[in-house]
C-alpha cells in the first residue's frame, strides 16, 4: 500500500510537471492543479503507517489511525481550490487581454511592448508606462478564495 | 491579547471586501485599520520585549491538543516591520489614485496572512497563512490590470505555487518523522531524529523560501515580476513578502533544525555570495529603474543567506538586521522611483546609499553588521573572502545605485512634473525613518539581537 501510495504521487506529480511545461496556460493550470492534489495525497500517506480508520466511538484499546492527517488534508483541499479559481480567473483575464493562451504569443506581446519602450526617449516616460493592448473594462479580478 | 491584531485585520479585511476600494475614504479608512494593527503589534512587541514570549491556545484547548499562536522577539520582529511596509505602501496608494476596488481589503488580507505567519506556534497553520498572504500577492501582482500586470501576475502565481506545494510537502514529511505540528514540540523531537529524512525536507523548505526570497537559482520569476507590477505592489513584494523567506528560513531552518542548517552552511554561503554577485552585475547592466531595483533585490537577499550560513547568535542577528534594512530600502526605492521632485529626489539618494552601505543611512548598519559576521568564521581565508565579497558587493551596489539615480532625477526638465503631494510627503518621510535608525542604531541592534535570541534559545 505504501508503495502504490507513492507511485500514485509520483505519477500525480510527474504528470503535473509535464503540464506544466506545456505552452498552453489551460494545461498549466491543469498541471498545477494535479501538482497540488499529488501533495494532498502525500499528505494522506504521511499518515497511513499508523494502521486502522479513525471511526468514532471507539473500542476500549483499539489502535487508531491519526486523524489530524486527514484535517490537514482537507484544508489543504480547500485552499488548493481557491487557488486553481484564482488561477483560472487569471488565465481568462489574460486571455481578454491578450486574445490568446499560448506562451509563445505572450512572450511575443512582451517583446512588442520593450521595443516600443525603447523606442522612447527613456528617462522622461511618465508614471503611465504601460501601453494598452485590448480593453481593460471588466472588473477586478474578485479577492479569489481566502477559504478555511 | 495575541489575537487582537489578527482581530482588528481580518475583520477589516473582511468587511473592506464589500466596500469600493476607489472611493478615497475607503481607501483611508483600510489605511487606519492597517495602522490599527500595527499598532497593537507594536504593543504586544512592547509586552513581549519586557515579560518574554506570549503564547495563547486557540478555542482554551489544552495545550499540546489545540493549535497555539506564539509571539516572540523574532515573529514581533518582522510582523511589525512587514506590516509598517504594507502600510506605507497602502498609505502610497492612498494618497495617489487607487486603481481598483479591492486593493485595500487584498492589502489588509495580505497584512492577516503576514501577521499569522509570524505569530503562529504551530507549522500547518504557517501553510494556511502564507497562502492566505500569497492569494492576496497574486491578486495584487495583476493590480492595474494592464497585460504587463496580468502577465507578471500568472508568472508570479504559477512559480510561488509550486514553492507552496513544496513547503506543504515538507511540513507532511516534518509531520511523519515528528508526529507534532507544534513548532516546540517538532524542534525536541527533531533534536533526537536522525539527519536523513529531515536533510530532504530541510532542502525542500529551503526551495521554497529560496524561490519567496528570489535568491540566484531561483530568481527567474523574480525581476519579470518586480519590474511589470505598480510601485506600491513592488514595494509590497520586495518589502513585505520576502519577509516570508527570511523568516521562514531563520524560524524552520535555525530554530527547528539548526543541525542540518549547520550541515548545509557551505552551500548557503557559496549561493549567497552567487546572488550577490549576480544581482548587482546584472542590475549594472540594467537601464530600466525597476528592472535595476529588482535585480538588486536579488543581490541584496544574497547578503541575509550568508548571515544565515555563518550561523550562531552574530550570524542570527546579523540576518535580522540586514532583513529589516533591506525592507525598509527597497520599500523606499520602488516607491521613490516612481515619482519626481527635490523631496523624492533626496529620499532616493537616502534609500540609494543605505542599499550601498554608507554610514548616515540604515544600510550601514546592515554591512557592519556583515563585517561583525567574521568573528563567526574560523579560517582566515574565510575571513578575508567574506570581507572582499562585502566590500565588492557594496562597491557594485553603489555604481548600480548611482547610474540609476542619475539617470532618473538629474534629468532637466523633470522637475515640472510634480507628483501627488501626500505620496511624495511620504516617500520623504521613509527616508527620514531610514537616516534616522541610520544615526540611532540602538533600539534596532538590541531587537536584532533580541530576536536572534529566541533563536539560539530554541536551538539547544
Amino acid at each position: 500500500m505504501i508503495l502504490l501510495t507513492a507511485v500514485a504521487v509520483a505519477v500525480l506529480f510527474g504528470s503535473g510537471a509535464y503540464l506544466m511545461l506545456q505552452r498552453d496556460l489551460i494545461r498549466l493550470v491543469v498541471g498545477m492543479v494535479l501538482i497540488s492534489n499529488a501533495a494532498n495525497l502525500f499528505i494522506m500517506g504521511a499518515g497511513l503507517t499508523k494502521g486502522v480508520p479513525p471511526i468514532y466511538p471507539l473500542a476500549a484499546d483499539e489502535a487508531v489511525s491519526d486523524p489530524l492527517v486527514q484535517a490537514m488534508t482537507l484544508t489543504a483541499i480547500v485552499i488548493g481550490f481557491g487557488v486553481a479559481a484564482l488561477l483560472v480567473s487569471l488565465v481568462y483575464r489574460v486571455y481578454t487581454s491578450h486574445l490568446s493562451l499560448d506562451l509563445d504569443d505572450l512572450s511575443a506581446a512582451e517583446e512588442r511592448e520593450e521595443a516600443a519602450k525603447d523606442r522612447q526617449p527613456l528617462p522622461s516616460s511618465p508614471p503611465s508606462r504601460e501601453p494598452v493592448l485590448v480593453g481593460s473594462g471588466a472588473g477586478a479580478v474578485g479577492p479569489g478564495g481566502e477559504g478555511t | 491579547m495575541l489575537l487582537l491584531p489578527l482581530g482588528i485585520l481580518w475583520f477589516a479585511a473582511v468587511g473592506l471586501a464589500l466596500l469600493d476600494g476607489r472611493r478615497r475614504w475607503v481607501a483611508w479608512l483600510a489605511t487606519g485599520t492597517l495602522a490599527a494593527g500595527l499598532a497593537a503589534c507594536v504593543w504586544l512587541a512592547v509586552v513581549v520585549l519586557r515579560e518574554g514570549p506570549v503564547e495563547t491556545v486557540a478555542g482554551d484547548w489544552p495545550i499540546g491538543v489545540g493549535i497555539a499562536l506564539r509571539a516572540d522577539a523574532l515573529g514581533l520582529c518582522f510582523a511589525v516591520l512587514s506590516l509598517a511596509v504594507l502600510l506605507a505602501a497602502l498609505a502610497f496608494e492612498a494618497a495617489t489614485r487607487v486603481r481598483s476596488r479591492t486593493f485595500p481589503a487584498l492589502v489588509l488580507f495580505m497584512a492577516t496572512g503576514l501577521t499569522g505567519l509570524f505569530l503562529t506556534g504551530d507549522a500547518f497553520n504557517f501553510y494556511v497563512f502564507f497562502e492566505l498572504s500569497m492569494i492576496s500577492a497574486y491578486v495584487l501582482t495583476s493590480y492595474g490590470e494592464r497585460s504587463r500586470q496580468l502577465r507578471a501576475a500568472m508568472i508570479f502565481a504559477v512559480v510561488n505555487l509550486l514553492g507552496s506545494v513544496l513547503f506543504l510537502i515538507a511540513v507532511a514529511a516534518l509531520y511523519h518523522v515528528t508526529g507534532s505540528l507544534d513548532l516546540r514540540v517538532m524542534a525536541v523531537r527533531i533534536s533526537v531524529v536522525e539527519s536523513n529524512p529531515l536533510v530532504l525536507s530541510g532542502t525542500l523548505l529551503f526551495v521554497a523560501f529560496g524561490v519567496k526570497l528570489g535568491i540566484f537559482p531561483f530568481h527567474f520569476w523574480l525581476p519579470a515580476v518586480y519590474t511589470g507590477t505598480r510601485p506600491a505592489v513592488s514595494a509590497i513584494l520586495s518589502g513585505g513578502l520576502a519577509n516570508i523567506g527570511t523568516y521562514g528560513l531563520l524560524r524552520f531552518g535555525a530554530d527547528l533544525m539548526p543541525r542540518e542548517l549547520a550541515l548545509a552552511a557551505p552551500a548557503l554561503v557559496v549561493i549567497g555570495g552567487a546572488s550577490v554577485l549576480y544581482g548587482a552585475l546584472q542590475a549594472i547592466s540594467r537601464r530600466d529603474p525597476d528592472e535595476v531595483l529588482a535585480y538588486s533585490a536579488i543581490g541584496q537577499v544574497g547578503y541575509v543567506l550568508i548571515a544565515l550560513g555563518v550561523g550562531g547568535p552574530v550570524g542570527y542577528a546579523g540576518a535580522v538586521l540586514y532583513a529589516v534594512v533591506n525592507s525598509l530600502n527597497k520599500t523606499l526605492l520602488f516607491l521613490a522611483a516612481s515619482l519626481r521632485g527635490r523631496l523624492v529626489g533626496s529620499a532616493f539618494v537616502v534609500g540609494a546609499l543605505s542599499v550601498a552601505g554608507v554610514p548616515p543611512a540604515a544600510g550601514f548598519l546592515g554591512k557592519a553588521g556583515l563585517f561583525r559576521l567574521n568573528w563567526g568564521v574560523e579560517t582566515v581565508v574565510g575571513q578575508v573572502a567574506l570581507a572582499a565579497l562585502v566590500l565588492v558587493g557594496g562597491a557594485l551596489s553603489f555604481i548600480y545605485m548611482f547610474q540609476l539615480f542619475q539617470r532618473r532625477f538629474w534629468e532637466e526638465g523633470d522637475v515640472k512634473v510634480s507628483s501627488a503631494i501626500g505620496a511624495r510627503l511620504l516617500v520623504g518621510g521613509l527616508g527620514l525613518v531610514v537616516v534616522v535608525l541610520g544615526l540611532w542604531p540602538e533600539p534596532l541592534l538590541a531587537i536584532s539581537e533580541r530576536a536572534a535570541a529566541v533563536l539560539a534559545v530554541g536551538g539547544q
